[in-house]
């Protein structure tokens, strides 16, 4: 129930033009204090694997390259 | 084979840009012991977002060799470099780090000179106040902001009669609010002139900074001016000078603070009645014991607590 | 998955605030210690300060407050049941940390002079200090770990904390919530700095991590001293909150309090008298909720557009910066509407209120080598100063702890019995998943123990806990990150019975809202004037007593507690 896997609008989003975890870099799954995102195996991408975001923002503060944006969850906005 | 699974040093030596950059933003959270001496080179990255990282990285390391390597770097080709610098140079504590930053103080671009200053102000160091001194006339409005900085800082005698010019001249209301506010480690009666003036000038940011560093500085010589202050068209002034008045247990602004009980912001009828309990004077109890039934909580609330200190203060 | 085994002298639960702080300060207290901290997020951005913090407001400064009168505040802020001691250890000692935090970065507010620029808010014991730039906080800390040569394991969720022959600490159990490896860690002492119990009670949004706390303050660290044998003191005295509504955040009155924004009724009028967060002001809170003068709001709509913008920049940039966009798609400006705010579910935090792990004025929990720290120990109203004082007492005094005692042993069928337990959702192929156990629990706080309490309402409670329990041996995992989801589910559950055999245990009613007793609506100093401590009986079931309070080293005379309980006044008495 927790895997972010049915389609649907999940708060963290990467944009994969700009993501550049197959450079190396880990910084927006690091951060993360409740462990959601994850990198991609196949498109070497950073994506949200568990939906169960605080939309507290280290991902996208953090992030190199500016790829991560967060919205508010559905159910709180 | 994976990139993570390469060590930090490896990928700092990375042809990719990109790669170099990631591993100095790592660096700070790995095992390497010696990050000083892994990012020192790093600053002469061809890459300009490389040396972002490595100035960024660099926060917090007061070493004379690092401060030495970021100095220079406020000459910097790109912005966002001389911009790191900036920063990363404003959090220097030690009075050990400021030699390498005394040749931007002067010369060189207004923006350098900015930082430069902004640099030096925390650690208020004497070699600072020439500079300082000159860049009181500086031509950059900025720049005379952070001069003015550094001279509040450094809190010497000998600068409390330009700081007051400033005060009272410069055509910049945040320099002139910044100088009010500069002056507040002096409580000599040469700065009442300055603060005074500060009271009417034509800005009310200037006007509410000088209404609290007389409260600071406690200068009781002031009294009547910040009794006047107490009809400032800003009510925000008048909380500031309510505030000082009670500081400075002015029993002749008895009137006036208990003219503001009724006024119609709440915030200012608050101060007042904190005041008036500071200030003790038994006179005030008629009007306290009214505002205890305003319709702000809080004023009913402080107007007890003064009412309270006026009883154990004539015990 | 493997089972990795590690020897040290001191390990840190808890990586965000008062826990680097305490591994810190134990290196610098000895250098040759070896010493772990340990965090089941990334301690570069984990805890209640990930994103920072926009102040103190708690500062006792010099020339502004003295310790003595902090002491008092809290004391009648307290309705009386503190020890003075551990309270006085704070104050004392937080001027220097302000100091000493200036020195390592964190940027305090000063005046154009270098002097702080404290601001007033409360009635005499302490002054708020903004940090306009307090969302470097964690990489200030980070800094100080690395220079202190402080070993950092991330990603590892400690379940327990094993005791030997002489219930003393002598190992710390967990797993890695990526791999599910299994950590057994020999150690002398441990701290726990594991922050508040914030995931108790489920937001009426709906939304299972829409919490105050970050989500990850479960209540772990509660639940390990409980079943370590450690004492849990006055767990009754919940933390309820006024936030934003369905945010779920601060609204942080005291931050915009000095620049005159207040909580106002549906008139746009103040309504608050009491201006610490605590019972007292929740009790008006909820009464004006409830009593037809709602809804609640945060007012800022009449301040001057600079002050307006200053605020702005504070709340939008530190603590919870997503605040500026969650206002933003709701169409709300500070200069044009009123905030709506809410009252939050229930949970435990020291930092707030007065609940958690019992410590003294050195940080000692009743177990030997275990210390306690910041919002899951039982100081009350640290806030994040208070954590960083703590942090340093715990590690300081954990290091002379252990230069006189030595490693004790570990029972090896103590740490087979947990590697299984930790292990027993993974070998499940079907079952409840963590989520339904989470929020079966949750869904059942809010029913039942959200105050005002009520007996019967708690008896019904304690019952489903048990069924809940029962089908907790159900659960299973998919993999190592639901496992962690697995493992605060039983936290959690640990966390709703404490809450629920404390409040039935005092049978008064005390702090306001956080512990209205509806069955027993009066104040009774004669039988209810001490502490409640909640332990693990030799039984294995909870054991309620009480414990006398400490004699005060702060007198209180009668004129003062009169001025002080003057203004706390009438509405409480509404309700009650």
């Amino acid at each position: 129930m927790t895997i972010a896997a049915t389609p649907t609008q999940v708060p963290v989003n990467v944009d994969n033009d700009k993501c550049i975890a197959e450079k190396g870099c880990t910084v927006c799954v690091d951060v993360c204090p409740l462990d959601v995102l994850a990198i991609d195996m196949l498109t070497k991408k950073a994506f949200m694997k568990f939906d169960e975001c605080w939309y507290c923002l280290p991902c996208e503060t953090d992030c190199p390259t500016g790829a991560v944006s967060v919205s508010i969850p559905y159910l709180l906005r | 084979m994976d990139i993570q699974n390469f060590s930090i040093s490896e990928r700092l030596g990375s042809l990719d840009a990109e790669v170099r950059r990631l591993a100095v933003i790592d660096l700070p959270y790995g095992d390497e012991e010696d990050i000083v001496s892994l990012l020192l080179p790093r600053l002469a990255d061809e890459d300009a977002a490389v040396r972002t990282e490595a100035v960024r990285a660099l926060e917090g390391y007061e070493e004379l060799e690092v401060v030495s390597a970021l100095a220079p770097m406020l000459l910097d080709a790109d912005d966002g470099v001389r911009a790191a610098v900036g920063v990363v140079l404003s959090e220097l504590k030690g009075s050990e780090c400021a030699p390498p930053l005394l040749p931007f103080l002067r010369g060189h671009t207004a923006e350098v000179r900015t930082l430069a200053l902004r640099a030096i102000r925390a650690l208020r160091v004497p070699e600072a106040f020439e500079p300082a001194m000159e860049a009181l006339k500086d031509a950059d409005a900025g720049v005379r902001r952070e001069a003015v900085g550094v001279l509040g800082y450094l809190r010497m005698p000998q600068a409390i009669g330009a700081l007051a010019e400033v005060a009272a001249l410069d055509a910049d209301a945040d320099v002139r609010r910044i100088a009010i506010g500069a002056i507040g480690y002096s409580s000599e009666q040469s700065v009442l002139p300055a603060l005074t003036r500060g009271l009417a000038d034509n800005a009310w940011m200037v006007r509410d900074e000088a209404a609290q560093t007389l409260g600071k500085l406690r200068l009781g010589l002031a009294i009547p001016e910040l009794v006047r202050a107490m009809q400032d068209e800003y009510w925000q002034v008048r909380v500031k000078a309510a505030r000082s008045l009670g500081l400075l247990k002015a029993v002749v602004a008895l009137p006036a603070l208990i003219d503001a009980l009724a006024h119609p912001i709440g915030n200012l009828r608050k101060e007042a009645a904190i005041a008036l309990g500071e200030i003790a004077d038994p006179r005030a109890i008629p009007a306290l014991e009214g505002a205890l039934e305003d319709s702000d909580p809080d004023v009913r609330k402080l107007s007890r607590l003064a009412l309270t200190a006026i009883t154990l203060a004539q015990k | 998955m493997k089972r990795i085994d590690m020897e040290f002298d001191l390990v840190v639960i808890g990586g965000g605030t008062g826990g680097p702080m305490a591994a810190v300060k134990a290196k610098e207290k000895n250098p040759k210690l070896r010493v772990l901290l340990i965090d089941k997020a990334n301690v570069k951005r984990s805890g209640a300060i990930s994103m920072g913090m926009d102040g103190l407001n708690n500062a006792v400064i010099p020339g502004h407050a003295t310790p003595e009168q902090y002491v008092k505040e809290i004391t009648i802020a307290n309705d009386g049941i503190v020890d003075q001691e551990a309270v006085m250890a704070y104050a004392a000692n937080s001027f220097d940390m302000i100091n000493e935090l200036d020195r390592w970065g964190v940027k305090f507010e000063k005046d154009e002079t270098g002097d702080y620029a404290v601001r007033k808010v409360h009635h005499l014991g302490s002054y708020v200090l903004p940090m306009p730039e307090g969302h470097h906080m964690k990489k200030i800390l980070y800094r100080q770990l690395k220079k202190a040569r402080v070993e950092v394991t991330n990603r590892v969720v400690v379940t327990r904390v094993l005791t030997g022959a002489s219930g003393e600490v002598v190992a710390v159990m967990g797993f890695d919530c990526r791999t599910a490896d299994v950590y057994v860690i020999k150690t002398r002492a441990a701290v726990i700095s594991t922050g508040a119990a914030g995931r108790i009670g489920l937001p009426a949004s709906g939304y299972l991590m829409g919490t105050y706390e970050n989500p990850t303050n479960c209540g772990d660290g509660h639940a390990m001293a409980y079943h370590a044998g450690a004492d849990l003191a006055n767990l009754e005295c919940f933390q309820i909150n006024p936030l934003i509504k369905d945010y779920n955040g601060p609204a942080c009155a005291y931050v915009t309090g000095p620049f005159g924004g207040f909580t106002a009724n549906s008139k746009g009028e103040r309504f608050i008298e009491c201006d610490y967060w605590s019972g007292q002001m929740m009790m008006e809170f909820h009464n004006e909720l409830e009593g037809g003068n709602g809804p609640v709001f945060l007012k800022l709509d009449h301040l001057a557009e600079e002050t307006i913008q200053e605020i702005e920049t504070i709340l939008h940039t530190n603590e919870r910066p997503s605040r500026g966009r969650f206002h933003e798609k709701r169409g709300n400006d500070y200069r044009s509407q009123m905030v709506e705010m809410h009252i939050s579910e229930i949970g435990f935090c020291s930092g707030h209120s007065a609940s958690g792990i019992h410590v003294n004025a050195l940080g000692e929990t009743s177990v030997a080598g275990l210390y306690a720290a910041g919002d899951c120990a039982s100081v009350p109203h640290n806030y994040m100063l208070g954590a960083f004082v703590y942090g340093r007492l715990c590690g300081e005094n954990a290091a002379a702890y252990c230069a006189e005692h030595g490693q004790g042993a570990v029972d090896a069928g103590d740490v087979a019995a947990e590697e299984a337990r930790i292990l027993a959702p993974l070998g499940r192929t079907d079952g409840l998943t963590p989520f339904q156990i989470e929020y079966k629990t949750r869904r059942l706080v809010n029913d039942y123990l959200q105050p005002p309490k009520i007996t019967r309402k708690y008896e019904i409670a304690l019952r489903r806990f048990d069924e809940i329990r029962e089908d907790a041996e159900a659960m299973f995992a998919g993999n190592p990150h639901e496992l962690m989801r697995a493992m605060e589910a039983h936290s959690i559950l640990d966390c709703a019975e404490m809450a629920a055999r404390a409040s039935m245990f005092r049978t008064e009613s005390r702090w306001g809202l956080y512990h209205y007793y509806v069955d027993h609506p009066e104040r009774d100093d004669d039988n209810w004037f001490c502490h409640s401590l909640l332990s693990k009986g030799a039984d294995g079931a909870m054991q309620m007593r009480k414990k006398a309070v400490e004699p005060y080293i702060v007198a209180i005379d009668d004129e003062e507690r009169s001025a002080y309980q003057r203004l706390r006044v009438a509405r409480s008495a509404e309700a009650a």
